[in-house]
């Protein structure tokens, strides 16, 4: 190792050799970074692809013979389900395979685009932000030696993915579609390494870097939403998501590869493109310089409501823009839906809670936003948790502010927060609805903004659970509050599919609430998820209170 | 509350963190009035002492009153007394440094009062060269220790708790803060600064408290402290110094040639200039004590002190 360096630091003032030094000591970082992750990347790995090859079990769990087979296959060819799942290639003649990549695959594309995502951010921005990056730099380290050592991380990680879910699929199915949705789950790992190389360029922040490569996944995931469920095999706008043309493929079915040249293609690109910018930047910034800001505070900083305003907003902002669009989004979607559900044969309506379609769909439209604010109040209380950590609220408390006026503060703007967007996101749903229903709009408007404002009552008991840890267990919010989440959004997304027990189901906290406005409003888990958020409220308060402030 | 009672008084006090010992029978005791020095190594329990006098923690026995209260349970009262700079500045990346002075003045304004001394505020930015328009996170660490000293020294507080206030800052500002450290006292406010390093608290301070593994190990005024300190001369004299090497207060005594280096007691330091001057100084350099070369003298080469080994120590600090 020391001969190595030692020969490239002396090269390195030759311009002949300056491709070379500018990759000065990527193996040693990568060997680094192995050893950092030795436990967390082999977990991730053998994970994904262990969820990965199991799906490919799970069709088979499901249905134990031809009829369910074909029942299952009639639940995938319908415009709410492909909406979740894919395009649903091959209903029509099903099989195991088939169902297998029409129905698991893409659970397993998303989770494995998350993990390239935190992978390329922990390993470059996150080192930049802590002031590490600089200690390493001031070695024998070539300007692109991090970015190139991360990346080369990351894609040997999803080869030995996309390896596990080859083995695994093609034990039981065709080797061609099986290396389809191999190669289609690396096509997608490979896609948002590239995003992620870019963003992390362009925000000074880990937090804002991750938060837009989330975002693409998440654009990516809306606009597929659109094209696989106006029609089976996906419309137009499938072709506008790498999420989407991945599954173009049709594994099992039509087995083309070509569609995978655009994920790869677009790959390249970026990586190009991540490795341009920073050339641009300095270590440690952004593309964009910072600003000069005001010499003096507005009235509204100096006081705890102020302060806690200060710290949240930013963040609630970032989640009410995209979810008031996606609110917009999905309502749009209603016309869609009701064109779909007349094509269906007669006997399919009754796989739903109501006779209206239309309105099913936007019901459970409703408790999946609930999820994501959910989220974006769960993001909330963490930060406070770093204000702690980091020494911010120490500092804040040593001035004449009171332990719950402090807590409570964040509190009120969270909660104020959350409602306004859960709102908001409502009347999105609502005015999208309206705008591209040919007929009959107008009275399914209040309904709509109803039926999402209500779910207000289970985001508000995931504030109280998370907010009575962060008063007594500060170290565990965080993780039970993305756990109740995550949990939520699986069962959300792909419940009826993973044939859980009934408790199971029960423990789903977002699965409680009557599907208005198919069926009436039923007030009794209103008042009940209503009444957990204010007494976990409470109980935080006064554990806050009570307990001493980032002790170590 | 009487003229004289301690504005700090801690008796007994006692902080553990599982099997660390912060705190080991603390006692402490501050007059108004008083600029108090709080010297201690690095994790010697400064830090914890001022977050126990913050009400931040709740010590696990002992007294520990501000004021004649309880931190614990009037944080809020007391602080409308005190001001206090953390010793590991960390600011709100996205305000400016003028934004987070600012609230800290707002915040500390008596209810009713909105405003606050704009005067005393900008007269501070400007002595300390501080850019207020800057985000805090383009700031060095010198320039977020300096928002937060201004940010308490332009309030008007009893009580100023500033914990290792100058480690970031370079020596001209250094000189700042000794000139409005002595305007604070003037004005009647206390101080309570601590230090690693023995020189920079000597200057301001009226009484000095010594921390060692939680506890304090000596208490008093500069002169008390003399016996404990010993200065080193460094000297370039025509004759031969030699004479110097017999005496008691004398120690480390070496000669090489015309120079001379020995240590003299802190209380001795004239008898050794006035034979000095007889021997005919070319050049001459004193070195006030290190903490460090103090407490090795006192309490032996274990540092870190009663089996607390200093990685542990470190982390309370």
């Amino acid at each position: 190792m020391t001969t190595t360096t030692v020969t490239q630091a002396r090269h390195a003032p030759s311009p002949a050799s300056g491709k070379q030094s500018s990759l000065a000591g990527t193996w040693v970082l990568l060997r680094f970074m192995l050893r950092r992750d030795r436990i967390r990347t082999t977990v991730w790995v053998l994970s994904l692809g262990v969820l990965g090859a199991y799906m490919a079990q799970a069709p088979k769990a499901y249905a134990d013979n031809e009829a369910e087979l074909h029942d299952m296959a009639t639940l995938f060819a319908d415009p709410v389900t492909r909406m979740m799942t894919g395009p649903g290639f091959g209903m029509d003649d099903p099989s195991f395979e088939r169902m297998f990549s029409a129905a698991y695959v893409l659970m397993t594309y998303l989770v494995i685009a998350l993990f390239s995502i935190f992978t390329v951010v922990r390993h470059t921005r996150v080192e930049e932000e802590t002031d590490r990056e600089e200690l390493v730099r001031a070695n024998v380290v070539g300007r692109h030696a991090r970015l190139t050592a991360t990346l080369t991380l990351g894609v040997v990680a999803n080869v030995i993915i996309a390896a596990i879910i080859f083995a695994g699929a093609a034990a039981e199915y065709s080797a061609e579609g099986s290396a389809l949705v191999a190669v289609g789950s690396l096509a997608v790992g490979l896609f948002f390494l590239a995003i992620t190389a870019v963003t992390v360029q362009l925000s000074e922040a880990s937090r804002g870097a991750s938060a837009m490569a989330g975002g693409v996944l998440a654009l990516a995931y809306v606009i597929r939403m659109g094209g696989d469920a106006a029609e089976q095999g996906g419309n137009a706008l499938s072709w506008f998501s790498p999420l989407a043309w991945t599954q173009q493929t049709a594994p099992y079915v039509e087995d083309r590869w070509w569609p995978l040249l655009l994920p790869f293609g677009c790959t390249v690109v970026f990586i190009w493109l991540g490795y341009f910018l920073s050339t641009k930047r300095d270590v440690g910034a952004s593309l964009l310089h910072a600003r000069l800001g005001r010499a003096e505070a507005k009235p509204s900083l100096g006081t705890p409501l102020g302060l806690a305003s200060h710290g949240l907003l930013g963040g609630l902002r970032g989640w009410g823009i995209g979810l008031i669009l996606s609110g917009l989004l999905f309502g749009s979607f209603a016309q869609t839906m009701i064109d779909a559900a007349d094509d269906l044969p007669d006997d399919f309506a009754q796989l739903f809670a109501g006779d209206d379609m239309m309105l099913g769909y936007l019901a459970y439209m409703g408790v999946f936003m609930a999820v994501l604010v959910a989220a974006a109040a769960v993001s909330g209380i963490t930060q406070l948790r770093i204000e702690e950590s980091r020494g911010r609220a120490e500092y804040a408390l040593s001035a004449p502010v009171g332990r719950s006026y402090w807590f409570g503060s964040h509190l009120t703007v969270l909660v104020v927060g959350v409602l306004l967007i859960l709102g908001l996101t409502g009347l999105g749903m609502g005015i999208g609805a309206v705008a591209s229903l040919d007929e009959g709009g107008g009275e399914y408007f209040g309904q709509l903004f109803l039926a999402t404002f209500l779910q207000g009552s289970t985001v508000l008991a995931v504030i109280g659970i998370v907010a009575a840890l962060f008063g007594w267990l500060p170290k565990a919010a965080g993780g039970v509050g993305w756990v109740i989440v995550g949990y939520g959004g699986i069962v959300a997304a792909f419940g009826g599919l993973l044939e859980l027990p009934d408790w199971a189901y029960d423990l789903n906290i977002f699965g409680h609430l009557a599907q208005y406005p198919v069926d009436d409003i039923s007030w009794a888990p209103i008042l009940w998820l209503s009444l957990i958020g204010v007494v976990g409220i409470t109980i935080g308060l006064l554990g806050f209170n009570r307990r001493e402030v980032n002790r170590v | 509350m009487s003229e004289n009672a301690p504005v700090i008084y801690a008796q007994d006090l006692v902080k553990e963190f599982g099997p660390v010992r912060a705190l080991d029978n603390l006692n402490l005791n501050i007059a108004p009035g008083e600029v108090h020095g709080y010297l201690g190594p690095n994790g010697a329990g400064k830090s914890t002492t001022m977050r126990v006098l913050l009400g931040l923690l709740r010590p696990d026995s002992g007294v520990i009153q501000l004021f004649g209260r309880d931190p614990w349970k009037d944080a809020v009262a007391l602080h409308r007394r005190l001001a206090y700079v953390p010793g590991d500045v960390e600011l709100w990346p996205n305000l400016t440094g003028g934004e987070v002075i600012d609230m800290f003045l707002r915040l500390r304004a008596n209810e009713g009062e909105t405003n606050f001394s704009t005067k005393r505020r900008d007269d501070l930015i400007e002595r300390f060269d501080l850019d207020p328009r800057k985000k805090t996170r383009t700031y060095s660490k010198g320039n977020r220790q300096k928002v937060a000293l201004i940010s308490a020294l332009a309030a008007d507080v009893d009580l100023l708790l500033l914990d290792e206030p100058t480690a970031g800052l370079d020596p001209l500002m250094e000189v700042v803060f000794q000139e409005v450290i002595k305007e604070a006292k003037a004005q009647g406010k206390s101080v309570l600064l601590s230090s690693h390093i023995l020189a920079q608290v000597e200057a301001l301070s009226d009484r000095i408290s010594i921390i060692r593994a939680g506890h304090i190990v000596e208490s008093g005024t500069l002169s008390e402290l003399r016996h404990m300190t010993r200065t080193t001369i460094e000297v370039e004299t025509e004759k031969s110094a030699q004479q110097l090497q017999g005496l008691s207060f004398v120690h480390d005594f070496h000669a090489e040639g015309e120079r001379t280096v020995f240590e003299v007691d802190g209380d001795h330091i004239r008898e050794v200039m006035d034979s000095l001057a007889g021997l005919g100084i070319r050049s001459i350099v004193a070195h006030p004590p290190t903490l460090e070369q103090l407490l090795m003298r006192h309490y032996g080469d274990d540092l870190s002190g009663r089996g607390v080994s200093s990685s542990t120590t470190k982390k309370v600090s």
